[in-house]
């Protein structure tokens, strides 16, 4: 059997020659193992066609997304100049936070010695 | 191909979920009348965690631990109103949205408060708290790195006092 690299080396009157040979055997199912493998080289490129289009369009999607994201939700100006002014506002926001938790501790808390209490009834 | 779908698909939701947050919220809400609206940027954050030793009279929470990790605070003020009912409707959508876990709940006399976090175990990247007494309804939102331990002792020392 000739290999890929012989078969390449020969001349189109020699490929004509061997074709018409009938003494060569051939197999039963090259015929469709060739035209199956020409169909998937065929559907091979045609996806290849779309690759480039599609990431396109995707990355376009993807700029202009990112682009209306950043535009439409713009940062705010600083309240506050003065980095004191701000630390201040930080501190009232945690101490107001801290407020609601130590409020609800305290409920938290009376609800256990009202438990207790009724425990002790029982 | 498919990779490239699911990466974009991936992408244009991070994009959407981004776009919900603690700044799309004031954007839309601070420049209405008879709303209260502060806002400290990153930048104004890394310009306090440069000064040395900040202490300040008045309120005893001593920040100095989280300072550093905070990236971004929200806040606003509305009076009770249409306003104020979209606000508290916009933030319950963005809790649900964002993966938020109620931290806590206080209702006392018609005021309910409402504190939320985002993050894991050890880090908070969000934390919101939305209260509506009669009059007003606030929503503060703080956004970050902040280590969960010393967020949790900063309140709870806070709260002891």
């Amino acid at each position: 059997m000739k290999s890929i690299d012989e078969i390449s080396r020969l001349s189109a009157e020699d490929l004509e020659r061997i074709s018409l040979d009938e003494s060569i055997p051939v197999p039963e199912e090259l015929s469709a193992r060739v035209q199956a493998a020409v169909r998937a080289a065929d559907r091979q490129a045609q996806r290849r066609r779309w690759v480039l289009p599609t990431g396109i369009a995707a990355a376009v999607a993807t700029l202009v997304a990112v682009g209306l994201t950043l535009t439409r939700n713009p940062e705010p100006m600083d309240t506050f100049d003065d980095p004191y002014l701000a630390y201040a506002e930080v501190e009232k926001v945690f101490a107001k936070i801290s407020g609601t938790v130590a409020y609800g501790a305290e409920k938290v808390s009376q609800s256990e010695q009202t438990l207790d209490k009724l425990s002790y009834w029982k | 191909m498919k990779k490239l779908y699911i990466l974009v698909a991936m992408l244009l939701m991070s994009i959407t979920a981004l776009a919900q947050d603690g700044r799309s919220l004031y954007n839309k809400y601070s420049d209405y009348d008879n709303v209260e609206a502060v806002y400290i940027s990153p930048a104004m954050f890394r310009l306090i965690g440069k000064i040395p030793d900040v202490e300040m009279e008045g309120e005893n929470v001593n920040l100095g631990p989280i300072i550093k990790s905070l990236s971004g605070l929200y806040i606003l003020s509305i009076k009770q109103g249409a306003v104020a009912d979209d606000l508290a409707a916009d933030v319950n959508r963005f809790i649900n949205k964002g993966q938020y876990e109620l931290l806590m709940e206080a209702k006392d006399s018609g005021e309910v408060t409402r504190m939320y976090t985002v993050g894991d175990d050890f880090v908070v990247n969000s934390f919101v708290m939305l209260s509506h007494d009669g009059d007003e309804t606030n929503f503060i939102c703080i956004d970050g790195t902040i280590p969960r331990d010393k967020l949790e002792n900063l309140i709870a020392d806070a709260a002891k006092d």
